[in-house]
């Protein structure tokens, strides 16, 4: 819409007192506010009548200049204000109006639905992790997926051709050729350096362990969540998986604290009634270890869900979660920090295995999560 | 290494009142775990799991001993018996000494050696208590002879083997069994009938003519085996250097109990007392009658050493104060010698411990005895971390919120792709991170991109549902040569039908959403899957469009660049306090047109117009939807007329437009 000037010019303006002239502005805003009010007319029609070229409020405007000059600034926005409230008024009555139909509706036919779309069931556990561990000042961090074998086994206290290294079934990357055309420092690496020989797919999140403490900031509070790659499919097992690893070091640290942090984990994630145990476990790279379970959900923690039958989903009332323990010295030594000031434990968990028994989905082949199949995906 | 081992075996070693179920809760909190409880023939037989570090308990005596230690924390009286530690182990052999043999070996690969003549033995099937506890722990029973060795590796822990004395070729007149390490190349037939060529550097023994008859401490050879027709058998027991039975045993995907149990180092002080019981058993089972001196060759003894632990750092990590007498219980019902000072405990290892070898060793001992589940549990106070987290995390978050919100369901492929569709889409293979050992045709490299797991996402959905709108927001992997790959997260939205101006649409919302310019491009992406015709780069941060010859429509966004080109933060501009004025302009158009540098062009005209939109695009016609807006004044028609003079006269000679209508 173009707001054009009408044609009919007032003539000969005689000059007019600013007060009276916005005492007239005033009676107009009170006649069109009166209009609004009073009228039936459909509302277009009144705000072409009310603020049109042709209306009163127009008419008024183009005589501006009859108003002293240094008063037409004031007295411009006066016009814009009635301009405004005439607008308000005319917008509130819209909305005030039924437009047009008033006859019954059928109020049991479907409403029309928003576009609705799902997020991953992983995408969902992440967040709601990161949240809970955000409250008790651990920050999200990401570390390679794909990763020097220094870091996901060596620097954890894992020697090559060390049976520890049994407990992950790991893919291996082709070992990268240097070429000719390589930086000196690339080649230095690949024949001096014993470090960095190898490529795995991080068969864990624990490769953000000595990752994080080469950043050289302590103390250290990490949630590193990222994919994780194993050689193993069936039921319980997919190729590609995901973990959330936590890092605490700082002085003094403790087992005390470890069970403190998995406690509120546990009760913020799984609810108040859930318990959290730990059993003696060995990995390389923590001393002492963990295994930790919690309590099961189904049979709270007694392993019988009615007299005599026995809970299908636990073992004994008690599910098992996730490895931990305080973090060897060896593993601080390899990121740089000194094991007589400094101590801390880790811990890493499955999110797939850990959403599914928080919903209590009762998926029985893991490997649905990446099928992809939107009849699944959109359950969620 | 999981366990199966039967209530009454374990109570032959194990004095006791514990039940089962206390056994299991008991042992679990406090040492191995025990997962099952199996019912075989009426008896409780327990599923133990025993963890690597822990060879010396990969066995029911290793058990019971664990047990011995923990139940009396529980308020249960529990004993060990026939410790064989504790045994009066005799070295005597044979006073006939009628059969001889001639041995060499190394003890670096090999710190002890055991061997024994007997003759006359009788191999017959097992007596029936022998069989039924093999089968209960999950051995099959072969005759007296094998039964034997197994039954000693089970209760003991110590691996056994015997060789029929009459096929060990003889050098000077005397069977010769020379241990030594193994050349690249050779080969042996083990008794499961297998032929292996040999890496090299594995422990294997050679006798007298040169034949190899003994894969150490992985398998016997076949040339050497004892059978149903042996009457002369040499008894055996060793202990080898860990890491080369580990090398051979994978190198070579020959995984035994025995080399699962070499590999984690055995304790030498053990081999003598359980060769001693083997002996026993040969004599009462198979009838057989030493003929031989014991020659054991064991010329580095264990020296028992101590490892040091701060009082301090005992208490710092379970974060409450122990009594030292509590202390000195629990480290010695273990087997350890204790001393103690005021800030300090200072521990003697026994040879069956020696994974016990610094100060956090001994504080899991410590702490596992007590219990974790006397232990509380507190939060962490004291420094907060200054780490941030990165950017991306949060953007991720809130583009995938965004997305469903907009009607898209997230999948999550694998980051590994097949051969197939890395030849399918021309990706290269020769710049692209391959697995040496995969599981599956299917995941073999890892992806550079996105495109090709979304549309075959789509093509597996298509028969359920026709009309498809997926997104993924993952991580790609890009080469870079002599290194890591370089990980970026890539934004992949894939739909189904020809959706082009819906996606563009999404792809300005989101630049708008990080405050970066849409990129000003024409140009349609070089050859590949989209139709030219129809798709559109996206400056350096990606592609969207329909996909040649086909009704799929997809945008493809480095999300990695979108991020660190990121505006933070907004900033205020005042609400107008002056009202804008709107118009309508239709233009009739040359065919052919783009319409974006005309729109680019008009806003380019005058700083009054606040925005223009397209409202409509009918065959020729184009009509905008222009708002003029000065923040300093009221605007009139005599300020608008010459911009609109100005906008039709450019839109006539820049782009041939005629105006057609003013709204």
């Amino acid at each position: 819409m173009v707001e054009k000037d009408s044609d009919d010019h007032t003539p000969a303006e005689e000059p007019i007192a600013t007060p009276n002239f916005i005492g007239l502005l005033l009676e107009v805003e009170q006649d069109a506010m009166a209009a609004i009010e009073a009228s039936e007319k459909p509302i277009d029609q009144l705000r072409i009548e009310l603020l049109g070229g042709k209306s009163e409020l127009a008419r008024l405007t183009k005589q501006i200049r009859r108003v002293p000059e240094q008063d037409r600034a004031q007295v411009g926005t006066v016009v814009n204000q009635v301009k405004q409230k005439i607008e308000n008024a005319l917008s509130e009555k819209t909305i005030n109006t039924p437009q047009g139909a008033t006859e019954p509706i059928d109020v049991t036919a479907p409403g029309t639905l928003p576009p609705v779309g799902h997020l991953h069931i992983v995408t969902q556990a992440v967040s709601e992790i990161t949240r809970i561990f955000e409250r008790i000042g651990f920050t999200r961090v990401r570390h390679p997926e794909v990763d020097w074998d220094w870091y996901a086994f060596e620097s954890l206290n894992m020697p090559p051709n060390h049976p520890a290294r049994d407990e992950w079934e790991t893919f291996f990357i082709k070992y990268p050729e240097v070429s000719s055309q390589n930086t000196l420092e690339v080649i230095q690496l690949h024949t001096s350096g014993k470090k960095y020989k190898t490529i795995v797919l991080t068969p864990h999140t624990s490769n953000g362990q000595v990752r994080e403490m080469e950043k050289g900031k302590l103390p250290i509070r990490m949630i590193n969540i990222a994919k994780c790659y194993r050689r193993q499919v069936d039921v319980s097992h997919t190729p590609m998986f995901h973990q959330f690893e936590g890092l605490y070091i700082d002085r003094n640290v403790s087992i005390m604290h470890l069970k403190g942090v998995f406690d509120y984990f546990v009760k913020q994630f799984y609810g108040p009634d859930r318990e959290i145990r730990l059993r003696p476990f060995h990995f390389q790279f923590t001393e002492p270890s963990f295994e930790v379970d919690i309590s099961c959900g189904i049979c709270h923690g007694t392993g019988y869900v009615t007299k005599g039958q026995k809970c299908r989903l636990c073992k004994e009332g008690w599910l098992e979660m996730a490895g931990s323990g305080m973090v060897h010295p060896v593993v601080l030594k390899n990121g740089g920090v000194d094991p007589a000031k400094y101590s801390g434990f880790a811990f890493g968990w499955g999110i797939e295995r850990a959403y599914m028994m928080k919903s209590g989905t009762k998926l029985d082949d893991l490997r649905l999560i990446y099928s992809n199949d939107v009849r699944f995906s959109e359950q969620f | 290494m999981n366990l199966l081992i039967p209530d009454s075996w374990l109570r032959e070693f194990l004095k006791t009142k514990a039940t089962p179920k206390q056994m299991k809760e008991y042992l679990s909190l406090c040492g191995p775990s025990v997962e099952h409880i199996h019912v075989v023939n009426g008896e409780p037989v327990y599923d133990i799991e025993i963890t690597t570090n822990r060879p010396d308990a990969m066995s029911v005596v290793g058990v019971a001993r664990e047990a011995a230690a923990i139940l009396p924390r529980f308020g249960i009286q529990a004993k060990l018996i026939g410790d064989p530690y504790h045994s009066n182990a005799s070295k005597q052999g044979s006073t006939l000494r009628s059969k001889k043999l001639a041995i060499t070996t190394d003890s670096k690969l090999n710190p002890r050696f055991t061997a024994m003549v007997f003759e006359h033995v009788k191999v017959s099937p097992s007596p029936a208590w022998l069989v039924r506890k093999l089968e209960q722990t999950g051995i099959r029973s072969i005759n007296t002879v094998v039964d034997i060795t197994n039954y000693l590796m089970r209760t003991y822990g110590q691996p056994a083997h015997v060789f029929d004395y009459d096929t060990i070729r003889t050098k000077n007149g005397i069977p010769t069994m020379i241990l030594r390490a193994s050349k690249k190349g050779e080969t042996i037939t083990t008794l499961d009938g297998k032929t292996h060529t040999l890496p090299g550097d594995d422990i294997v023994i050679e006798d007298g003519g040169g034949r190899i008859i003994d894969l150490c401490g992985i398998m016997g050879g076949e040339n050497s085996r004892v059978r149903n027709t042996t009457t002369n058998v040499i008894l055996f027991l060793q202990t080898y250097d860990p890491t080369h039975i580990r090398r051979t045993s994978m190198a070579l995907s020959h995984r035994t109990e025995a080399a699962g149990l070499f590999e984690k180092g055995l304790d030498s002080e053990l081999v003598l007392p359980v060769f001693v019981k083997g002996k026993e058993l040969m004599r009462e089972l198979t009838a057989a009658k030493p003929a031989s001196r014991l020659y054991d060759i064991y010329p580095k003894r264990y020296k028992p050493y101590t490892v040091w632990c701060s009082r301090q750092k005992i208490d710092a990590y379970l974060g409450i104060k122990l009594d030292n007498r509590e202390i000195r219980t629990i480290l010695e019902r273990l087997g350890f010698a204790v001393k103690r000072s005021k800030t300090e405990v200072t521990v003697t290892v026994p040879s069956f411990r020696q994974d016990v070898t610094i100060d956090v060793d001994s504080i899991e001992e410590i702490a596992r005895m007590f219990g974790y589940h006397n232990i509380g549990a507190k939060l962490p106070e004291g420094e907060l971390s200054q780490a941030s987290s990165p950017p991306e995390l949060a953007w991720e978050e809130e583009v995938k919120n965004r997305l469903r919100d907009w009607g898209f369901t997230e999948t999550y492929t694998y980051s590994m792709i097949s051969e197939k569709l890395m030849d399918a889409y021309a990706l290269n293979k020769q710049k692209a991170y391959n697995i040496t050992n995969p599981l599956s045709e299917e995941w073999v490299y890892m992806r550079p991109s996105l495109l090709p797991s979304m549309l075959a996402t789509i093509e597996q959905n298509l028969h359920v549902r026709p009309s498809l709108k997926l997104f993924e927001l993952a991580i790609t992997y890009a080469y870079q040569e002599g290194d890591l790959p370089k990980e970026t997260p890539v934004l992949i939205i894939g739909m189904t039908g020809q959706a082009f101006f819906e996606l563009k649409g999404i792809a300005q919302v989101l630049f708008d959403l990080f405050g970066i310019p849409f990129p000003k491009s024409e140009n349609a992406p070089e050859a590949g899957y989209y139709d030219p015709n129809r798709s559109l780069v996206l400056g350096d941060y990606g592609t969207v469009g329909e996909l040649a010859g086909r009704s799929i429509t997809v945008l493809e966004l480095d999300f990695a660049k979108l991020v660190r080109n990121a505006k933070r933060g907004k900033s205020y501009r005042p609400i107008p306090k002056y009202p804008p004025v709107v118009e309508d302009l239709s233009f009739i158009v040359p065919a052919g047109t783009h319409i974006g540098p005309m729109m680019d062009a008009m806003r380019a005209v005058s700083t009054l117009i606040h925005t223009i939109t397209l409202l409509d695009m009918y065959e020729n016609n184009r009509t905008f939807h222009i708002t003029y807006l000065d923040p300093k004044r009221n605007l009139t028609n005599e300020n608008i007329v010459p911009i609109r003079e100005k906008i039709v006269t450019l839109m006539e000679e820049a782009f041939g437009a005629t105006v057609r209508a003013l709204g």
